[in-house]
């Protein structure tokens, strides 16, 4: 134990933020302000990674949970029939299974804290945590890490051109049709009953009448 | 110990956030007056002036705001202006946090703004507030892509992802040379992400003051005293990141860190007072067409670049 008091003052500081705002995420009435506590939360942990000197990956935390916490909360608000996220709402549901679920977390993980045998190898004080960090994820794991990366950036491409006003076919505002089939036909891929005439559109209305 | 890792940096901080936030209002008066815009009062005391005024004005209050964040969003906002300005190094040894990944810790900043921004205009419960807050998220990630290219562009060369070796890597070239791309993009994405001039889309007047439309009294001021400071922590990164911060001949270091950051500054309220403002829709194509693009070039430039 070779660090000084203010870490240990500073840890505690920030795990009870890490707690407290962890559980406000479930009380709170609303889901942008659940997005940011569980910001909070996330940054707070993110400051006890840095004081655990993991100092890239405690600073990764803060600009990928920034981000992830704000697109989060508006396509939640976006998808949800309360437009600006400030209207109350309950946030809870299914809270037996969420109870049981927490109840047997928790007496796991508290196990694992209270009963496992840690190692104690401490590493040499010239060992740079960014450097061999760069070094596993480049090195042997790198297949792993490409490919991930490769996914997700594939996924966000996705949703890009999958939310773009622009469709293939022209503006989603001027409500875009494909071409036709043949120069001047209908537009192609549409239901088979539109393609009838109007009559039978007709009848097929009154049928369900 | 405490004195040097605690009081002494904090000092520091809070002294460059009060005096760099003065700075820009100077400054973008003797701009605006030298560009023909009439001011009234002395260019020294009318910042002061009027940030005596907002303190004693009454802070307005909308219909059931969400009052935490509300009150927040302008001092997290200031905290982040704080946490750039302590990165910037001053010369080799005279930095407030000299963390090994201060690069990334910037690009935090830059991200966590964006959550301050959307929730400063969301949190007012006003319809002006609310499109300023949406409106900046929409353009604040592109900002954040492009500075995080430009950004890893820089430590490539500095082979480490700290300010300090970043200046160090510019020994025999500045960046802004090796990497012409860099800096402009920079500039940019400053503008954007203190929404300044051409890019104040969150806040600007067809919005009646977007995100602080509902704001008056000592939250007005802070935030605007946040959005100085943010501009003036821009530029000491972008100082350090390409014009080779504290290094230069005959100067001690810091002078020259200062008369650089001074120069950004000076670069960056020139262009905010003679640029028009464009539409936003616009802009979130020009940022994803035209300038995402130059920020991939400018990153496989500097790749290239740290090859050979």
């Amino acid at each position: 134990m070779n660090h000084g008091t203010g870490v240990d003052i500073a840890f505690l500081l920030l795990a009870t933020l890490a707690v407290v705002t962890g559980w406000r995420v479930f009380r709170t009435d609303s889901m942008v302000r659940a997005s940011f506590f569980l910001l909070v939360s996330f940054i707070a942990v993110g400051v006890i990674m840095i004081l655990l000197a993991a100092e890239y990956l405690g600073v990764a935390m803060f600009f990928m949970m920034a981000v992830e916490m704000t697109v989060m909360a508006l396509f939640m608000v976006m998808f949800m029939m309360n437009p600006a996220g400030l209207n109350p709402m309950n946030m809870v549901h299914q809270e037996r299974i969420s109870i049981g679920a927490g109840v047997v977390g928790f007496l796991v993980l508290g196990a694992m804290a209270l009963f496992a045998a840690f190692p104690d190898q401490p590493v040499s004080a010239s060992l740079d945590p960014v450097k061999s960090l760069g070094n596993e994820m480049l090195g042997d794991s790198m297949l792993i890490f490409e490919s991930a990366g490769l996914v997700l950036l594939t996924t966000m491409i996705g949703v890009v051109v999958l939310s773009s006003h622009r469709g293939r076919y022209g503006a989603a505002a001027e409500g875009s049709l494909p071409p036709g089939l043949e120069p001047g036909g209908d537009p192609a891929g549409k239901p088979e009953e539109d393609e009838e005439g109007e009559d039978g559109g007709h009848q097929h209305h009154h049928h369900h009448h | 110990m405490f004195l040097n890792e605690l009081f002494l940096p904090v000092l520091m901080v809070t002294f460059m956030l009060t005096v760099g936030a003065y700075v820009v209002a100077v400054l973008d008066r003797l701009i605006a007056g030298a560009l023909g815009t009439p001011q009234a009062g002395s260019v020294w005391l009318a910042p002061m002036a009027r940030g005596a005024w907002l303190m004693i004005q009454h802070a307005n209050a909308t219909e059931a705001p969400d009052w935490q964040a509300w009150r927040l969003a302008p001092a997290l906002y200031l905290a982040l202006a704080a946490i750039g300005l302590a990165v910037v190094p001053w010369s080799e040894s005279l930095v407030a946090t000299d963390l090994v990944t201060s690069v990334v810790l910037w690009g935090s900043v830059e991200a966590l703004a964006t959550v301050v921004i959307f929730l400063h205009g969301w949190s007012a419960n006003a319809l002006l507030a609310l499109i300023g807050g949406y409106r900046y998220v929409a353009l604040g990630l592109s900002y954040i892509l492009i500075s995080m290219f430009v950004l890893i562009g820089v430590a490539l060369p500095a082979e480490s992802l700290q300010f300090t070796q970043v200046v160090a890597s510019q020994e025999a070239l500045w960046n802004v040379i090796r990497q012409p791309l860099g800096l402009p993009l920079f500039l940019i994405v400053g503008l954007g992400m203190t929404f300044w001039g051409p890019l104040n889309l969150a806040d600007s007047t067809d919005l009646a003051g977007g995100t602080a439309s509902e704001i008056s009294g000592p939250p007005r001021l802070v935030w605007d005293v946040a959005r100085a400071a943010m501009l003036v922590a821009f530029s000491g990164v972008a100082a350090s990141a390409f014009l080779g911060g504290w290094l230069g001949p005959w100067l001690p270091g810091p002078l020259w860190m200062a008369i650089k950051m001074l120069a950004v500054l000076l670069v960056l309220l020139l262009l905010g007072r003679l640029l028009p403002r464009i539409a936003p829709e616009r802009c979130v194509t020009l940022m994803w067409v035209v300038l995402l693009p130059l920020s991939f070039l400018d990153l496989v430039w500097a790749g290239i670049g740290a090859l050979l």
